[in-house]
């Protein structure tokens, strides 16, 4: 309905994905809307919301608890209260509540800690027999938005707040206090301040990006048990939940404090006012999504071969671009993620993927090649919010105001139709365009 | 009990090949795994039986036959043949189990199969000349059929070129074995009864130059080669194993047999030049595998080179170099059979033999690991890196022929470092790099389908860790081919003498010998 009355009001794009940007305009998504598309997205989410659970509770007990522990050998092991830390966003005490399921970690996430692959046994053994959660691809997602910091200047200003003097005071206070009684690293820290400063300010985009995903599990959870429900049948429809719950929650204070023996230190504190859309969701989806750093089995880092961008706007190797075909082998980063979906695959999802490809062979890559879809739709819904915020309604009736969402629209694909360093050819949403990419 | 072996499959032919139309090809798969088996049994029996210390002839049967003519069924086996004969029953019994059972008229290709082996074992066990022949030729039909049914596009032409090349082979050899008995007046074809030593030399020059042509053209040497790139290539994946495998090693094994042994003093003439046409092989099998952008071409190709080496390792005629030359037979024979064998599966699954087009199959989950890895370990194992049976073999052959060929011995060398450059191309090419996001959704590769190639690697890494196994069934009896040989020139005398001491005084043989040197 929508479809044929935008057409009526704008000729058609001549952008060389103009079906998508078609798409777009009639507040739909990059991925087609189709029930298997749905299908996957939904089961892919509730999938990847699990272990989420675990990661935003691990990178906040490591950014408030941990800290700047030389020797973290044990930071994988979650003590019982970030496993019983309520969720903001869900259960009877949520702020909002997004989710209506328990406010703790999620039943099947602590039955698989409990048991794992292999059966009961102690959490150190399930350790090293790697029967665990890959909480290192979450360290990854961090670094990557450490490294690429500036991303969203200058709407985003966490950023230049970790280099401000006030942030360098309170950080400086935290050191102390944590190296309290350790002359040793108090000497270091006399000696070369930048060190631990440094380590604060990874701390900190551990809060960061923890804060980030206590917000996501919920709404893949809520929206998984609405799919269920039969409450939602179609990509668009999945799409604007997650809009929604963007400008619900877009205010949600990003912080750092750290509590050392028992006393909280306030890094950063709330009162700078720094907000979940601006300084966690979208240098986020900049940094994961579109940039991270290249793969260490697929790109070449010689310098001479210039394979590798100088600028860092130029990265390309985030989950839209990624290679999803050799996933399994040696270099490839996703697979740790992938590995961690397999967990808590749903039912169905598990029964599509038997009867595809090599069913449960190469089913790391088949779910490596949902979840980009499923981001591709994730992405989408960050557009839609964006062209919302910034820009106007999809029914507006003014012509210049449907060009600029436009243009908007079009800019935005763009990303994936540059020629340089074969962007054009890695990016995936040509592919997603059709059901044989598996 | 050697009867058993050429029976065996003969009766297997002849059960399967008439077994009544309508049968399910996993039953009849059943029955010809059967069979093999009982084959296989029967080596394993000789094997345990094999008198390590007899040069001679072992497990000896004789029948007169057609007494008129010299024919007579006289069988016999000795550290020459043994090794060929076993490696023919296993590969025999992973061609049974590998082969495709959803092809048409599948009880003619078993059947076919059979005839081969019998006619190979047979060949490698007959001790009468026309016997030999009547087995060498029993081969030509069965090969050309199971080329031209199964084979790929260009299979006519060929199994056409086969078979001319080959008739021709038998035909040369058939004029040598009858002008070598007529000549030197013997009433029969028995090879004990066969010598050429009275014969004047220009009769010997030409009875042994048609003998070399026939056989050379089964090897292949390569002028002579033409038949084989296509041959091979056409050949469905299980007929390549049996022509590279079995039916090759009938060339260089006649060599040694017929040429070496009953033309003793005029080898010693035509050996320099021989070692020449080795190399030549050596080297041109490797220059041209290197060209090739065909995965299986490129086996073939080295198929040529590997078999030169053989050659040059006879044309030396020392103990060790004799040695080498069966070791290699065996140990090229496995190689090439795990070759081919992972050749076809990458053919079956991805669809392709072409070298730029395959890529990236190491890849874990999408690609085809196993294959890959194995395909490694093969082309490794051809090139000769150390811990495999080929550099077994390929040492023995360097170390055995340097004293005599020193210049065709260096380019051996030089080419066996062709082999690992084209050897790399070929992996590169194929294993490494990334799949192409289009087309890879190959099927899976079951278990029962890696299987053979699993047990090839094995024997494998197994020859090569512990040689002792290659070379024991073979040690006397080609000492005792050289130290019966008495050869024109005072320098290889020397030579011959010095090789002998130093060999028996490593393996502790002479302990006379052994004695003085210790003094």
């Amino acid at each position: 309905m929508t479809t044929t009355l935008q057409k009526t009001k704008l000729p058609p794009s001549q952008h060389e994905f103009s079906e998508v940007i078609h798409r777009l305009e009639a507040g739909g998504a990059m991925i087609p809307d189709t029930p298997e598309n749905l299908m996957q997205i939904i089961g892919i989410w509730k999938a990847y919301a699990v272990p989420m659970d675990f990661y935003w509770r691990d990178l906040l007990y490591i950014g408030e608890r941990v800290f700047l522990e030389p020797f973290p050998f044990f930071k994988y092991f979650l003590p019982q209260e970030y496993l019983d830390l309520h969720n903001h966003y869900a259960g009877d005490d949520a702020d909002l509540r997004v989710w209506r399921g328990e406010a703790t970690a999620h039943p099947e996430l602590l039955e698989f800690m409990e048991k794992g692959e292999t059966g009961k046994i102690p959490k150190l053994l399930h350790h090293l027999w790697h029967d665990r959660v890959n909480m290192e691809f979450a360290e990854a997602c961090m670094r990557a938005m450490l490294w690429h910091r500036n991303m969203y200047a200058p709407v985003n200003q966490f950023d230049p707040y970790l280099d401000s003097d006030e942030y360098k005071a309170n950080a400086d206070k935290a050191i102390k206090a944590y190296f309290k009684g350790n002359p040793l690293m108090l000497g270091i820290h006399k000696l070369f301040p930048e060190m631990f400063l440094e380590q604060c300010r990874q701390a900190s985009y551990y809060s960061n990006l923890g804060l980030f995903w206590e917000v996501m599990a919920p709404v893949f959870f809520e929206v998984s048990d609405l799919y269920d429900e039969g409450k939602i049948t179609t990509v668009p429809e999945a799409m604007n939940f997650l809009v929604n719950g963007i400008f619900a929650i877009a205010g949600r204070p990003i912080y750092h404090h750290a509590y050392i023996r028992g006393e909280c230190y306030e890094i950063i504190p709330k009162s700078k006012g720094f907000t979940w859309l601006y300084e966690a969701a979208l240098p986020y989806v900049e940094a994961v999504f579109y940039r991270t750093a290249p793969f260490r089995g697929t790109k070449s880092y010689n310098a001479q071969a210039n394979e590798v961008p100088s600028e860092q706007k130029d990265f390309h190797y985030g989950v839209l671009y990624a290679d999803k075909f050799p996933v399994g082998t040696a270099g490839i980063p996703p697979t740790l993620l992938m590995q961690d979906m397999l967990h808590f695959l749903p039912p169905y999802l598990k029964e599509f993927y038997a009867q595809r490809c090599r069913g449960e062979d190469d089913v790391l890559n088949q779910i490596a090649v949902t979840f980009q879809r499923s981001m591709y739709c994730v992405t989408s819904a960050v557009f839609q919010a964006l062209r919302t915020a910034l820009l106007y309604p999809l029914d507006d009736t003014n012509p210049k105001h449907l060009k600029a969402n436009r243009a908007f629209f079009e800019a935005q694909i763009d990303r994936f139709c540059r020629p340089e360093y074969g962007m054009r050819d890695a990016a995936r949403l040509r592919n997603i365009q059709t059901a044989d990419y598996r | 009990m050697l009867s058993s072996l050429i029976l065996l499959p003969l009766i297997g032919a002849g059960i399967v090949g008439f077994f009544p139309g309508n049968i399910a090809g996993e039953k009849l798969r059943g029955v010809a795994l059967t069979i093999t088996a009982g084959i296989l049994l029967v080596t394993l029996w000789l094997a345990a039986q094999f008198d390590l210390t007899n040069s001679g002839f072992q497990f000896q049967e004789y029948l007169p036959w057609i007494p008129q003519i010299g024919l007579s069924y006289k069988l016999g086996t000795d550290g020459l043949s043994f090794p060929l004969v076993a490696l023919s029953s296993l590969l025999t019994g992973i061609i049974i189990f590998s082969a495709r059972i959803n092809v048409e008229r599948l009880s003619l290709k078993y059947a076919l199969i059979f005839l081969v082996n019998a006619g190979v074992v047979g060949a490698l066990l007959a001790q009468n000349l026309l016997l030999f022949i009547i087995f060498y030729e029993l081969i030509l039909i069965p090969l050309y059929l199971l080329i031209a049914i199964w084979g790929g596009e260009k299979r006519e032409y060929a199994a056409m070129k086969f078979l001319i090349y080959t008739a021709v082979s038998g035909i040369l050899i058939l004029a040598g074995f009858l002008g070598m008995t007529w000549l030197s007046h013997s009433n029969s074809f028995d090879y004990d009864r066969i010598s050429t030593q009275d014969l004047p030399l220009i009769t010997q020059l030409i009875l042994l130059s048609l003998l070399v042509i026939g056989f050379g053209i089964k090897i292949p040497l390569v002028p002579l080669h033409t038949w084989l790139p296509d041959a091979y290539v056409e050949a469905s994946p299980a007929v390549a194993i049996l022509l590279g495998g079995m039916v090759a090693k009938l060339g260089t094994y006649g060599l040694i047999r017929f040429c070496l042994q009953l033309f003793p003093e005029t080898w010693a003439l035509v050996a320099p030049g021989l070692s020449i046409i080795g190399v030549f092989s050596v080297m041109y099998g490797a220059l041209a595998a290197i060209s090739q952008k065909d995965l299986k071409r490129m086996v073939a190709y080295s198929s040529i080179g590997h078999m030169g080496y053989i050659v040059v390792a006879a044309a030396a005629l020392t103990p060790l170099g004799l040695l080498g030359a069966v070791s290699q037979m065996v140990s090229h024979g496995l190689i090439l059979a795990i070759l081919f064998y992972l050749v076809g599966i990458i053919e079956t699954k991805v669809g392709t033999r072409d070298l730029d087009i395959l890529n990236g199959l190491m890849n874990p989950l999408r690609g085809l690991p196993l294959t890959s890895a194995l395909l490694i370990l093969g082309g490794m194992a051809s090139s000769g890196i150390p811990g495999m049976a080929g550099f077994i073999a390929e040492f023995l052959v360097f170390q055995g022929s340097y004293s005599v060929f020193p210049w065709q011995t260096l380019l051996c060398i030089f080419a066996s470092g062709l082999t690992a450059v084209y050897f790399v191309i070929l992996l590169n090419r194929t294993c490494f790099g990334k799949l192409d996001n289009t087309t890879a959704y190959y099927p899976q590769v079951k278990w029962n389908e890696q299987a053979p190639a699993i047990l090839l690697a094995i024997i494998i890494i197994f020859l090569g860790i512990q040689p002792t196994w290659l070379v024991r069934w073979t040690e006397p009896t080609t000492d005792a081919i050289v130290a019966m040989i008495s050869t024109n020139t005072d320098r290889q005398i020397a030579l011959n003498y010095q090789e002998t001491n130093a060999f028996a005084s490593d393996t502790g043989k002479m302990p006379v010998l052994r004695k003085m040197n210790l003094q």
